[in-house]
């Protein structure tokens, strides 16, 4: 009776998790998305009405950064480019890691000492000179940043597969399925990667905000987009020399962050559930 | 090296409660200075950082000494007059100065440390060719050397007062090795090297004989540190005294001038910023469109807002303690319309791209450079930004002629001198002119170098900025001042244009 009152909390919270998390993701991206017909024309340059305070301004509700824009324009606008740097990297990132580990834990051999040497080299190259010299052979943009990203970060995603992969394809279920006759194909896909793809998503989580981040930074570097374009990374890095007097500027992007990756956390938390074998089956 | 490390914590530990106590007691006068860079060898002739400056001028003296007031003064030599229509200086000097480690100063010296810039050792270095115009030096008695020149040089005077014209000992460095005095600099300056600890901090203490009387406090601490906010943290801490620039960015001044222990020090500099254009490619090639863009943005109204009012707007590429600067030179106005006329007729189109080069790392110009972009958006042009890390911006893209219509240049300058900027950017084949090519402007480039009419040269200098501000070479922005973050526990600190900072008068309560 106990056991089933829990399970059945359990099951509501996990349901609460989905909400919550969708209600996040999906209104954040509903705004970044409408951002142009929502805020039009607000983002204009006006050197009278620098850093205005905010809850003081009807028509700058999250007041103005020190170029007298107006905060919560380019707060929306600016998810943009960073939910495209964040998701876009971490989803290339994650379809070349998690392959690569695939094959190279379940096939090992070549494939294995080749992909995991090359990924051995990878992790030796510190990434900002990698970003330097990326930068001065293919040049900047947007693009070309997501890509860096995706070089630099598949290694991770790859490693942590293939260690799950060798633990797991001497199990027996595994060695059952290859007993039957099950293809390869099949047993990469829908036999191991439902096992170890938990890690993955909390890995990919993190990654999302991580690479928010990152792209400030590489704007440091000359890689990034142009500073006019709003982005929640080059915001925080701009208010940064404000935050002793004027803490909105950087705090609202900030605050736009926390959000996105609270909000895929919940979701990634539900879907792990979801997709992890052994919890399906006890529910 | 763990165990090290764990030890050294505890005794800077020790180090800032005894600090403490001490400051209390008012027992030893410390003055703890905040420089945003290590240059990482404190040999005169290995540098061109002004925060080697910052440190080395306490450390070291000068044949001729400039102080905050820019006037030059006798150093090590008492007097000195020009022979041979300026081509031989006969400098006569100081008697009775010792170097930090008892050595004499003597005319010796002053060779040994011309013959070691001019010679392989400052074939190394960068600033060898700063002093280019002297052929050699020659011992006359002890306490009497003259210079013989190639050609007259009208800034030779100012120039023995910095950077690689430091005199240094002779013995000590020949005993103890080049690499050894890198990080263990000896000079006659008020200051003694007492330890230094690379990309940490240098520590120097008062030199009681020194030839301009002893220095007021006794210990001289400078720590590098390159952020600015851990700057002005530590300084609203009280664990530093003083932050010299470039650190403090324009943003945090409000921060300081809000804090009651602290102020914000400034004065004008020499540094000055501009965004120039790129005349041979583009639509910049064109003088009326170039012409078209500094009307269409007001500058003034720039540095009112973005920069606080600590810049003033310039005319030509240098301030105005700049000797070259013209002061009856008028910066043209702020006049869109006039701008887009002139656009009209050049035949551009409105949403025709322009692109600004800018340093990645420097906040306070990339706000500016985003009002620039926006300025430019109202005359009807489509600006874009694109920011470069700041090496490749001056080793690749601007000598390479690879930039876009325009791109930022900030120049300093220490001789304070309009040829030191104006012949690096305008004289055909220069390094930061990768544009440009007019045999006018080159003539009268060259011409004002061998003149030592102080006059003569100014109104050279000046025609010459006159002659560059009407082919409208690049956007005059603004000087910016050098900007101190001072505790006010310190008393008589005057604050240095150039970074050339002597630290003998300043007091610690």
């Amino acid at each position: 009776m106990s056991a089933n009152r829990f399970s059945a909390s359990l099951s509501r919270y996990k349901s609460l998790e989905f909400i919550l998390g969708i209600l996040l993701t999906g209104g954040i991206c509903f705004l970044v998305v409408f951002s142009d017909f929502l805020f039009q024309g607000a983002d204009k340059i006006n050197l009278s009405a620098r850093l205005l305070e905010p809850f003081t301004h009807a028509e700058h509700f999250f007041g103005t950064d020190p170029l007298g824009r107006d905060v919560m324009a380019r707060m929306v606008s600016g998810g943009k480019i960073s939910l495209q740097v964040g998701f876009l990297s971490v989803a290339g990132a994650v379809v070349f890691g998690v392959i690569m580990g695939l094959v190279s834990g379940y096939y090992r051999g070549f494939w294995d000492v080749i992909v995991m040497r090359f990924a051995d080299v990878q992790l030796a190259m510190p990434f900002i000179l990698l970003a330097i010299t990326f930068i001065a052979i293919v040049g900047g943009g947007l693009a070309n940043m997501i890509f860096l990203l995706i070089i630099s970060q598949w290694v991770q995603y790859a490693r942590l597969v293939r260690g799950s992969v060798l633990s797991l394809r001497d199990r027996e279920f595994i060695q059952s399925a290859q007993a039957i006759g099950v293809s390869h194909f099949s047993i990469l896909f829908r036999h191991l990667l439902p096992n170890l793809i938990g890690p993955v998503i909390v890995l990919m989580t993190l990654n999302v905000a991580n690479n928010i981040l990152l792209e400030s930074s590489l704007t440091f570097l000359g890689l990034g987009v142009d500073p006019l374009t709003p982005s929640w990374g080059g915001m925080l890095a701009d208010g940064r020399t404000y935050i002793q007097n004027a803490w909105w500027v950087s705090v609202f992007p900030g605050l736009a962050i926390l959000l996105t990756v609270l909000g895929l956390n919940l979701l990634g938390d539900w879907l792990r559930d979801s997709l992890d074998p052994t919890g399906r089956t006890s529910r | 090296m763990n165990s090290k490390k764990s030890l050294g914590m505890v005794l800077k530990t020790l180090a800032i409660t005894g600090s403490l106590t001490a400051a209390s007691l008012s027992f030893a006068s410390t003055l703890t200075v905040s420089s945003p860079q290590d240059p990482g060898s404190w040999d005169p002739i290995d540098t061109f950082l002004v925060n080697w400056a910052s440190v080395a001028t306490n450390i070291y003296d000068g044949l001729t000494y400039r102080g905050p007031d820019l006037k030059l003064q006798p150093g090590l030599a008492t007097s000195w007059e020009q022979l041979d229509d300026g081509k031989r200086i006969r400098f006569i000097l100081r008697q009775g100065v010792k170097f930090h480690d008892g050595e004499d100063f003597n005319a010796a010296a002053v060779k040994f440390t011309f013959d070691r810039l001019m010679g392989d050792e400052g074939k190394k270095g960068p600033q060898r060719s700063n002093y280019s115009a002297i052929d050699s030096v020659e011992v006359i008695n002890d306490y009497t050397v003259d210079f013989h020149l190639k050609a007259a040089d009208p800034v030779l005077l100012t120039k023995l007062a910095g950077y690689g014209a430091m005199i240094v000992p002779p013995k000590y460095i020949q005993e103890k090795g080049e690499d050894f005095f890198n990080t263990h600099p000896v000079g006659t300056g008020p200051f003694k090297f007492a330890s230094y600890e690379p990309k940490v901090g240098i520590k120097l203490e008062a030199y009681a004989n020194h030839w301009g009387g002893a220095p007021k406090l006794t210990n001289l601490n400078y720590r590098f540190i390159s952020e600015p906010s851990t700057a002005v943290a530590e300084l609203q801490s009280g664990r530093v005294d003083l932050v010299i620039p470039p650190t403090i960015p324009i943003g945090m001044i409000t921060t300081i001038e809000k804090d009651p222990n602290l102020k914000v020090v400034t004065t004008i500099s020499p540094t000055v910023y501009a965004l120039r254009f790129n005349t041979k490619n583009g639509i910049t090639k064109d003088e009326k469109v170039r012409k078209a863009l500094i009307y269409g943005v007001d500058r003034q109204a720039i540095i009112d807002s973005i920069l606080g009012g600590q810049a003033a707007q310039i005319t030509s590429f240098q301030s105005a303690i700049s000797f070259g600067d013209d002061p009856s030179m008028t910066p043209l106005p702020y006049d869109p319309n006039k701008a887009m006329q002139l656009l009209k007729e050049a035949g551009i189109k409105p949403g025709t791209k322009i692109q600004i080069d800018i340093r990645g790392n420097d906040a306070t110009f990339n706000e500016v450079s985003q009002a620039v972009a926006s300025y430019l958006q109202i005359v009807g042009l489509n600006a874009t930004i694109k920011p470069y890390e700041t090496n490749v911006l001056l080793n690749d893209i601007i000598p390479a002629g690879k930039t876009g219509e325009m791109f930022q240049q900030s120049w300093g300058g220490w001789t304070l001198d309009y040829d030191n900027t104006a012949y690096f950017m305008y004289h055909t084949g220069e390094k930061w002119n990768p544009y440009d090519s007019d045999p006018a402007l080159d003539k009268q480039l060259e011409s004002q170098r061998s003149i030592t009419d102080r006059a003569k040269r100014e109104e050279i200098l000046q025609s010459i900025a006159h002659y560059t501000a009407n082919r409208a070479l690049e956007m005059p922005l603004y000087s910016l001042n050098a900007i101190f973050g001072v505790s006010k526990r310190v008393k008589n600190f005057t604050p240095v244009p150039d970074s050339r900072l002597r630290l003998t008068d300043v007091t610690v309560e």
